[in-house]
């Protein structure tokens, strides 16, 4: 026997000696550096694993050639180093399973396993010879240590791995589910247990206890750990649960530990909360009242981790994607009703794209269809024999479709249906007759049918089982207002010599009565609008709409410009106000006209100066009138000008006064109006104009702002 | 593939959130065959939103009735009789408490209380405090679920508006809005997924910017979608005169795969999302037209609404649009009314604001209601905080005013699996501070992402080098208002 060999196989004796020591006694109390040698064992297992499964084949071919020197000899010294690595992997699982954190039970089976194997190799170092020699029963025991070998990598797995670590099918959980809140719900069971599960348990279960703590049961966790229990009843300051998860994340005995899922903001409020209230585990959420800040935690806990209430589970499964994929098009919308959902709704979009084809395409997901929403496609009651396959339709929408209700009896196929939408459709009395045999059915929505509401009461009366919903049913004894009628060309102020205006009202049968001189139109005896009215020059139309059955409207008061003599150009003596000149000088000749009230986009507003204006005309025709249109809105300190002035001439250096205006001022508050003002100048084939309008130096005392200076409004200057 | 690189880099999409929210709700989930294409899937059409609620939904829609500028809570829903009582007396300090004013009335010498000059009663089987002003709100009481208990950081116009619509003061975040068509997605690929629909009352006004309805660091095909108040809600629809719909496919299918051939050099996903604006206005084209068609609405649809829903760019005429394109598969309707703003004139302005809304509000709700949609479709009304139980200014007999006040006001939810007919929270007599139940702004916006079925901490974008959410770090779904 060499030296090399007695040396190793006396070692593995020594060591032996400590692994039965070790295994018997609590090592706890060993010092530091040797218990550090237990980190070892997760890599010194792979050893003898390895091995173990190697020395087979070896015995194998030594058996066949027991001539072979070499085959004897790699087989002695793989055996050899075999049983040292086991013996050594044994000892460090030892020295590891004494910091407490697994699982007993399981821990247990595990140690004698690896204690088993260690000297089972041993034993079968000094009957080498006979293995080899002995063909069956040789391989027998080294089988019999490959078993014990399996055996014990199995539990250790399931203490590093988790015990389910090798079942089937079991997925895991990664958010924290709440069970649904009754009555009988404990704390514990509703809140605590839930969170302790998702984010404590993990590792302090009754496998993997780490510290020595088990928290999968309240009688297990009540127990505490290494470091003592888990709280102080009613004492949340003095419990260590609480010390532990208030620790800096960067503290080592912060829990849970970083890298983990960490507990929110509520949920250590909730139990800082709960140990205050003694930690109770019978304590009923019912009997917390709901001012009580452990129910309001509670409800909100229960609802942030995951949603409460889960989607409605279905028995049926998916679609492929694929199919979904395939019948998925601009027109035809199939959405599942949730995430990871088997539940499909199929809704359809574009009238003029709509072919009955398109509902019969979804045969290949008529088993998962549970909403069909055909609103104000050109359905009619033929599709509706089709509708029978959606066996799992729940919901069908056929508001303004083309149906009559003649074939609603085909629904009857549905046996889930619970929603019916039929507002805007022809049906009747007669077609809701079969409906009443669906026993799901629910709701029925009937607005803007041949439903009366006599009909709706028998309806109820006879079937009260579902909601007959009739909607909306004006009060007849409510009178509306019409809004006032307007020119038809809303943005068109400014008309060409002789364009006629038209009037009109969106909604049909309103008579518009109107004016043009002025006078308030007579809501019943006024000049009714039948055709489009002439415009002469200034034009002022005052109308009103009226209509049986509703109160008149409100006067619209319409004022419509000619257009006048081209200017060439015009230029501006005085800067307009820098918040109110958006299109310059330009403005006044545009033939935009401004808008009452939209004082930031066609007018040019003048506070601190006077409007005063150049105009240049190229002089062929003879000028009479000059129009200026301004805005009144006293509230926002607009008033008509003191003084409009016009002068002109064919000199530009030496213009004449050929017309003057002073304009009333008002007595009381007046808004938004467009108020045109008609200067009649003295004749002329004038080039140059000058027009000044003087804005009101000290506003009247009735005014709010009285003694302050007033603003002038200009949009458009026509020359006539 | 050198473009899988750009890609990385640049086309973090919505598969990007499906990625890494599948692994919040459970890891098998993303291996499910179900929905493999539309996680990894690589083609133009997969990067557009899918429309997957995390877990099953409350409400498939939602339509933003917004009321901007701030309606007074004393005079809409928060009913305080005390005000009455101490019409004109001083606020006390121990109900003020030093908070914060605008500058507006900070520099006041005296805050007088000031009541409500308008009647209140009780309604429905809830017994809801309503005002007079509003009959056809009150009158689906039972289908409201009130909050009088809503409150916000903000006390300006601007940054209370930004903040509600997009979860921070700042700006420059996504809007709500577009954080739905993010996450959900959009049903009818014929309609953008977030429409916008303005109107103006004849109250004192504040402003709207698009900055209201942005995509902020999303997608740009989650922008909100401005639809025209005039007579063409979407203005160049129509084909160019001498060019008919082939040619404009024709030239579509060009110009795509110019795009196409772009996004291969490039691979700005902006190109992407051109391609698919491209394709979404064409078949506008056809669903517009059915939308805007107003000739074959009843006469009791015009009567439920008012007819001012005839008038094209009223606060009436957007509720109806508002039903046509939530009807339509339209994720995210929003609307904004201006005029609210009372620092003034309060008594008039809120008549005529009232009047404006009051009856196409309510109309919008039966009309829902009554075509069974209203269980899957979330209503909001409210505006971006309230006002002051002081006057602004000198009491006067028959005029008063109030400032702004973020401490509480009043809002409405209804449908979409929000309980019916319930008041929600508690203010102190004085209406000026909050006693049981707040709401904050986050957990407003955490409730209605989960009606609409998506956890609003799982809802992430990562951006500069942070994921974002649309409540930032905060906000509680409030389960009590959900049915």
């Amino acid at each position: 026997m060499s030296r090399h060999f007695s040396l190793v196989s006396n070692t593995i004796i020594v060591l032996q000696v400590f692994m039965l020591i070790f295994g018997v006694f609590d090592l706890s109390a060993l010092p530091e550096w040797i218990l550090f040698g237990g980190k070892f064992h997760p890599l010194l297992l792979h050893l003898p694993v390895t091995m173990i499964l190697l020395l087979i084949p070896l015995a194998f071919m030594a058996n066949r050639d027991s001539q072979s020197q070499v085959l004897q000899s790699i087989f002695k010294y793989t055996l050899l180093y075999t049983t040292l690595f086991a013996t050594l992997a044994a000892i460090g699982g030892l020295l590891l399973a004494s910091s407490g954190d697994y699982a007993q039970d399981t821990l247990t089976v595990h140690k004698w396993l690896g204690i088993s194997l260690a000297l089972l190799t041993h034993l079968l170092l000094y009957a080498r010879e006979w293995i080899i020699a002995k063909k069956t029963t040789g391989q027998l025991a080294l089988l019999s240590s490959a078993v014990i070998m399996i055996a014990g990598s199995h539990f250790g797995g399931s203490l590093t791995h988790g015990e389910d670590f090798l079942a089937w099918g079991k997925e895991e959980e990664l958010a924290t589910s709440f069970p649904v809140l009754t009555d009988s719900t404990t704390v514990f069971d509703g809140a605590i247990q839930p969170v302790v599960a998702a984010k404590c348990a993990t590792c302090h279960n009754n496998k993997k206890m780490k510290g020595g703590l088990d928290m999968s049961s309240f009688a297990a966790w009540q127990k505490g750990g290494k470091t003592g229990a888990s709280w102080v009843s009613g004492s949340p300051d003095s419990s260590l649960l609480m010390a532990r998860i208030l620790l800096a994340m960067d503290d080592k005995k912060h829990m849970p530990p970083s890298g983990k899922a960490q507990l929110t903001a509520n949920e250590i409020l909730l139990f800082r909360e709960w140990i205050r209230l003694g930690a109770d585990n019978q304590l009923a959420f019912h009997a917390l009242q709901d001012t009580d800040t452990l129910k309001q935690l509670i409800v909100q806990v229960a609802s942030t981790g995951t949603p409460a209430k889960q989607a409605k589970q279905y028995n049926f499964s998916g679609a492929s994607q694929s199919t979904i994929d395939g019948l998925n098009t601009p027109f035809r919308r199939i959405l599942p009703l949730a995430y990871n959902s088997p539940a499909l709704g199929v809704k359809f979009f574009l009238k003029e794209k709509f072919t009955p084809d398109m509902l019969d395409a979804c045969s290949a997901i008529k088993e998962q269809v549970v909403e069909v929403n055909l609103s104000n496609m050109p359905a009619d009651d033929k599709l509706l024999n089709t509708m029978g396959m959606f066996k799992n339709l729940e919901k069908l929408n056929l508001n303004g479709t083309s149906i009559t209700g003649k074939t609603l009896g085909t629904l009857a196929d549905c046996k889930h249906l619970e929603q019916l939408s039929l507002a805007g459709t022809a049906v009747d009395m007669n077609a809701l007759q079969p409906l009443t045999a669906i026993s799901s059915l629910k709701k029925v929505f009937l607005w803007n049918t041949k439903i009366t509401d006599q009909d709706i009461v028998a309806l109820q009366k006879q079937y009260p089982q579902i909601s007959w919903d009739l909607g909306y049913v004006p009060d007849k004894n409510e009178l509306l207002k019409l809004t006032p009628p307007y020119p038809a060309n809303r943005d068109k102020r400014i008309l060409e010599p002789g364009e006629p205006v038209t009037l009109k009202h969106p909604l049909p049968g309103v008579k518009i009565r109107y004016t043009l001189d002025g006078s308030n139109p007579d809501t019943t005896n006024g000049k009714v609008f039948e055709g489009p009215i002439p415009a002469k020059g200034l034009t002022r139309i005052l109308s009103v709409a009226t209509a049986s059955g509703w109160i008149s409207s409100n006067i619209s008061d319409q004022t419509f410009f000619m257009k006048g003599i081209k200017v060439d150009s015009v230029s501006l003596l005085n800067p307009p106000d820098p918040k109110y000149r958006k299109f310059g000088s330009n403005a006044l000749i545009d033939e935009i006209k401004g808008e009452a009230g939209n004082f930031g986009m066609n007018w040019l507003g003048f506070k601190d100066q006077t409007f005063k204006a150049a105009f240049h005309l190229n002089g062929t025709k003879a000028i009479t009138q000059v129009l200026l249109s301004l805005a009144d809105n006293t509230g926002s300190y607009i008033f008509p000008p003191t003084q409009i002035v016009v002068k002109a001439g064919n000199d530009r250096n030496q213009l004449k006064v050929i017309g003057k205006l002073s304009p009333e001022m008002p007595k009381s508050d007046r808004s938004n109006a467009v108020i045109p003002y008609l200067v009649d100048i003295i004749p002329g084939n004038y080039r140059y104009f000058e027009i000044e309008a003087v804005n009101i130096q000290k506003l009247p005392s009735w005014h709010r702002g009285k003694g302050e200076k007033g603003w002038v409004f200009v949009d458009e200057v026509f020359f006539y | 593939m050198e473009n899988q690189e750009k890609q990385f880099r640049l086309n973090i999409t919505r598969k990007h959130f499906l990625t890494k929210a599948g692994l919040g709700i459970g890891s098998a989930a993303l291996g499910s065959m179900l929905f493999k294409d539309q996680l990894f899937g690589s083609d133009v059409q997969s990067s557009m939103p899918l429309g997957l609620a995390q877990f099953a939904p409350k409400a498939k829609r939602i339509i933003y009735l917004f009321q901007n500028g701030a309606p007074s809570q004393l005079e809409t829903f928060d009913h305080k009789p005390l005000l009455n009582k101490m019409h004109g007396e001083e606020l006390p300090a121990s109900i003020r408490m030093g908070q914060r004013l605008t500058g507006m009335t900070a520099n006041q010498e005296k805050f007088p209380l000031v009541g409500s000059s308008f009647g209140f009663a009780q309604h429905g089987q809830s017994g809801a405090w309503i005002s007079e002003l509003f009959p056809n709100m009150a009158s689906i009481a039972d289908d409201l679920c009130i909050i009088k208990t809503m409150n916000t950081e903000a006390i300006n116009h601007d940054p209370a508006l930004t903040f509600f619509q997009t979860g921070a003061q700042q700006g420059n975040r996504p809007s709500m809005g577009a954080w739905m068509s993010y996450g959900l997605g959009s049903e009818n690929s014929n309609l953008p997924s977030f429409c916008v629909l303005l109107s103006r009352g004849r109250g004192n006004g504040q402003g709207v910017y698009s900055k209201l309805w942005t995509n902020g660091f999303l997608d740009s095909l989650h922008q909100g979608v401005v639809f025209s108040s005039g007579e063409d809600p979407v203005l160049y629809l129509n084909n160019p005169e001498g060019h008919d719909r082939q040619s404009r496919r024709d030239m579509l299918d060009q110009l795509s795969k110019f795009n196409a051939e772009a996004f291969e050099n490039v691979g700005d996903p902006e190109i992407n999302a051109r391609i698919q604006q491209y394709e979404m206005s064409y078949r506008m084209q056809s669903a517009v037209p059915e939308l805007t068609d107003l000739s074959k609405e009843s006469d009791n649809t015009i009567k439920m609404y008012g007819p001012d829903c005839l008038v094209p760019g009223t606060y009436a005429a957007n509720c109806l649009l508002a039903r046509k394109l939530s009807e339509s598969g339209v994720r995210f309707v929003q609307l904004y009314h201006q005029g609210w703003d009372t620092h003034g004139n309060l008594a008039n302005d809120m008549r005529m604001q009232a009047e404006d809304v009051d009856r196409a509000s309510a109309g919008l709700i039966k009309d829902l209601k009554q075509r069974g949609l209203l269980d899957e479709t979330l209503v909001i009304w409210g505006g971006e905080f309230g006002r002051t139980n002081y006057c602004q200014g000198k009491i006067d007999p028959v005029n008063y005013g109030r400032d702004h006040h973020p401490k509480c006001f009043s809002i409405w939810m209804a449908g979409g699996g929000v309980k019916p007919g319930m008041v929600y929270g508690e203010t102190d007599e004085f209406g000026y501070n909050i006693v049981k139940d707040p709401v904050s702004v986050h957990d407003f916006h955490a409730t209605v992402l989960h009606l609409m079925g998506i956890n609003h901490e799982q809802l992430t974008y990562r951006h500069l080098g942070r994921r974002y959410r649309l409540t930032d770090i905060a906000g509680q779904v409030v389960n009590s208002i959900i049915a």
